[in-house]
Formats: C-alpha cells, sequence, structure tokens
C-alpha cells in the first residue's frame, strides 16, 4: 500500500463512522488531528485502506457538565480543554496537562480521544484522566459500553478497544471545592517534548493546615501503561503535608514506578525524576493552597 | 483522486490530487506558495505553520482531503513586500531573521498569537506562544524583540484608527 493509494472517507455523522468501521474487507483507521497519525503513515507503519478522517465530526467536540460527570467529546483539541472555564475550575489537573502537550499548533490540532486511542505511555492526559476517575464510552454498530480509564490502556499503543468500536465519551468526575490538583513533567525542554516522565496529582484538602484527607497521584511514562501510586496515596493522609511528610511520599515513589530505559532516559534517571516531580508537585500544590 | 475545494488566502480554489498528500505539498506544488517549508516533516519545528480558519496548524500534518471548505492563510496571505504586515515589517526592523527557513512559520504564528491578545506580550508569553517554532540560527533574542515591536505598533495604531 502507498500513501497515495490510501482512500479518505469523511463521515457527517457517529453513525457513518460505524457503519465503516464495520466493513470486514478493508482495513481503516481514524484520523482527526493528525499529530500522531499521518507521523505514522510517513513513517509507513500506518498504511490502512482507508482514512475515516473525523476532524470535521463536531458532534463528538464538546465539555458539558452533567448529572453523573463532565462529559468531554473526544474530538475535543487541547486548546478547546485548556480555554473551558468549566474544566479550570473543576478538572484543573486537566487544563494543566493539556497546557503541556505539544506547542500551541499541536494543541490546536491534537484531540483528547486521539490522545486517549493512541495510548502511547507518555501521553500527557491520560495521567489525569486516572486522577480524575474518567470513564470511556465506546459505541459499535451492536452497543455500547463505559470502560472505567484503569480497564482501557493494555500496552502501549494497546488498548480494549476493538475495531469495530470507536471512542464516542469522556466522562470525568469534577473535582470537589476542597480539591486542587496539578501536573508535572519533565521533558528535554519546556515546549513540544514528549514526557521522559509525568505526573497528575488532585489531593482533596480539609480544615487543618495542610490536613490531607485522601488524593490520587499516577505517573506517566515510567510503566507500559500508566502506574497509580497507591503506597504514596495512602501516606497522603498520615501526616499534614509539610515538607518532611512530603519529602517522605515522594521518597516512596521510586519503588512504585517500573520504568524502562530507551532513547528518552535510562530507567534510574526515571525513578529518581518520578520522586522529584513528586515532591515539585506538592510543594508547589501546598503553596498554592496556603496562598488561596 | 478527489476534488478539494477550498480557500487559500481569500481566493476559492480547487485541487485534484490524493487525499492523503499533505496540505503542506499541495500549497508548494499546486499553488506555488513556497512561504510555508518543510523541515521536520513531524509537527516538531513550525515552518509549515498555517492558518485554517484562523487556527495556527503544522500542514505537514494536514492531509488535503481533511480540509474540505476549511479557509487557509499561508504567510503570502499575511503580507507580501508590497503590503507588509506589522509582524513582518517588525522582523525586517529588528534583523530577526539570518538564514530565513524558519521566519514564514515565525510570521503566521506570530500574527495568529498577537491576533488573540491586547497588550505587549512579556518574554514569557512570547517564549510559550512559539515555543512550536525551532530557529537554529537567531538565539531567539531578536525575534522575541520583534513581536514585542510588532504588537507596539499594532495597539498604536490600533489606538489612532480609534
Amino acid at each position: 500500500m502507498k500513501v497515495s493509494e490510501i482512500e479518505m472517507i469523511s463521515p457527517q455523522t457517529v453513525e457513518e463512522c460505524l457503519y465503516h468501521l464495520g466493513e470486514k474487507d478493508k482495513t481503516s483507521r481514524f484520523i482527526a488531528g493528525g499529530t500522531d497519525a499521518v507521523v505514522r503513515m510517513k513513517d509507513g507503519a500506518w498504511l490502512p485502506d482507508t482514512w475515516i478522517n473525523i476532524k470535521q465530526l463536531d458532534s463528538l467536540r464538546y465539555i458539558k457538565e452533567e448529572e453523573n460527570g463532565i462529559h468531554i467529546g473526544p474530538l475535543t483539541t487541547h486548546t478547546d480543554i485548556v480555554h473551558s472555564g468549566l474544566l479550570q475550575k473543576k478538572a484543573d489537573v486537566l487544563t494543566a496537562a493539556s497546557k503541556e502537550v505539544g506547542a500551541v499548533q499541536l494543541q490546536n490540532m491534537g484531540t483528547i480521544g486521539g490522545n486517549i486511542a493512541t495510548a502511547s505511555p507518555a501521553g500527557d492526559t491520560i495521567p489525569t484522566l486516572f486522577v480524575l476517575d474518567a470513564q470511556i464510552e465506546l459505541t459499535s454498530l451492536m452497543e455500547k459500553r463505559i470502560v472505567p480509564i484503569n480497564e482501557f490502556f493494555v500496552g502501549p499503543g494497546r488498548t480494549v478497544q476493538a475495531q469495530e468500536e470507536m471512542i464516542t465519551n469522556i466522562i470525568i468526575r469534577p473535582q470537589t471545592e476542597n480539591e486542587i490538583g496539578i501536573f508535572e513533567k519533565l521533558g528535554p525542554r519546556k515546549a513540544q517534548s514528549i514526557s521522559i516522565v509525568n505526573v497528575a496529582i488532585s489531593l482533596k484538602m480539609g480544615e487543618k493546615s495542610r490536613e490531607c484527607l485522601g488524593g490520587k497521584i499516577a505517573f506517566g511514562s515510567v510503566a507500559p501503561t500508566i502506574v497509580r501510586s497507591e503506597k504514596c496515596e495512602r501516606m497522603l493522609t498520615i501526616n499534614p503535608l509539610h515538607d518532611e511528610a512530603i519529602q517522605d511520599i515522594a521518597g516512596a515513589a521510586w519503588k512504585e514506578v517500573m520504568p524502562i530505559s530507551d532513547v528518552r532516559a535510562s530507567a534510574k534517571y526515571r525513578r529518581s525524576m518520578a520522586s522529584a516531580l513528586l515532591e515539585r508537585g506538592l510543594y508547589r500544590l501546598m503553596k498554592r493552597w496556603d496562598e488561596r | 483522486m478527489k476534488d478539494i475545494h477550498f480557500k487559500v488566502n481569500g481566493k476559492n480554489v480547487s485541487v485534484n490530487c490524493a487525499p492523503t498528500k499533505t496540505l503542506l505539498d499541495v500549497l508548494r506544488d499546486e499553488f506555488d506558495l513556497t512561504g510555508s517549508k518543510e523541515c521536520c516533516g513531524k509537527g516538531e519545528c513550525g515552518s509549515c505553520t498555517v492558518l485554517l480558519d484562523g487556527v495556527s496548524v503544522c500542514s505537514c500534518l494536514v492531509l488535503i482531503g481533511q480540509i474540505h471548505d476549511v479557509s487557509v492563510i499561508t504567510v503570502e496571505g499575511i503580507g507580501l513586500t508590497s503590503n507588509m504586515d506589522v509582524v513582518q515589517q517588525a522582523f525586517v526592523d529588528e534583523g530577526a531573521t539570518q538564514c530565513g527557513y524558519c521566519t514564514p512559520g515565525l510570521i503566521v504564528s506570530s500574527r495568529s498569537f498577537l491576533d488573540g491578545i491586547n497588550h505587549v506580550p512579556t518574554d514569557d508569553e512570547v517564549k510559550t506562544a512559539l515555543g512550536g517554532n525551532l530557529c537554529r540560527c537567531t538565539g531567539y533574542t531578536k525575534i522575541m524583540k520583534a513581536v514585542q515591536t510588532a504588537a507596539r505598533k499594532q495597539l498604536t495604531m490600533e489606538e489612532t484608527t480609534n
């Protein structure tokens, strides 16, 4: 298959997309922002018979609050997320992560659904979806099912999404009044870089000084899929989050991650950076909480 | 092969080609708009930046089949020698170019950035806005200065017209 022989269809509805996905005699793939798909096509890794172009499918581009959580359409761009007042208020950790995806051009092009479906262990929005208990709605011609985010990823680039299924909604838990979040990322430079390690943190704070009632911590780029750091999460509530407690929690993080060595960094470096990023994130969160 | 209709720099155009051809290749090969450059081809350097319906994107990662009915603005649409935009004039005045390969992308990104703000940006704001445009010669100091000069000029022009 040559690039010039690949066909493209641009469905106007979800039903039409599902119909094309179900065609057995042809291979097909979705293309939205193209920030990953076009690179892989140029590399020769993704050469389907047909691109199903969904860039223009505005019915799947929305951010709205419903009874069971905040609904984000898979074709919502990172720029849409950064500019959403609702998410700034009730999902600050996602806003923070979306600001760190690539640079302006890629934030304008890339979509949250694409970030999820691509399933890169370094995908910047994915750890935040773990701390916000995201649920992914998958739709096929036969059925609709909801998959919790912690069951969605199987390995690098692999998910439970079947060939005939499409991501049609992402539901996240809105943060409560006393909840604050942060996203920390280590990359080779500030803009436009792939994460060496990243971490999303969201904490529920109590009445007393730096009292933490509970929280969630998720690391990216340190294992085949995202790692929820349950040991560190349990330590959050032991003592108020003053400097010593923060150092103890961060000190436990390196045992929670299982990184590999690759072109971007060694496993050893990633382990120590996981601790460092968690420590930095907790300091910054507590500073923000004190100054609120 | 497919017929694709869209707008380039305000003019309605159509092209008959494979839908998987990149917008960048179509602009350069079919319309001779060679301002937009291919450098990395992966969305990392910003040399190919154009505006799609007013939004900055890397044209090397947009397939032509995806932009039916969309309006494309390239660096040529922002200004030519005879009608230079304030951003372009500021780049000239501040000497913010060396080899020039990254300049068209920087002009488009800067234009798009200045369209969205109403003040003279700080160094940090310019750095964030232009983080997707790599320059391997200048060291960026003059580029940042040019963007700030353009912003200042634009604000004075707006004040006089109001």
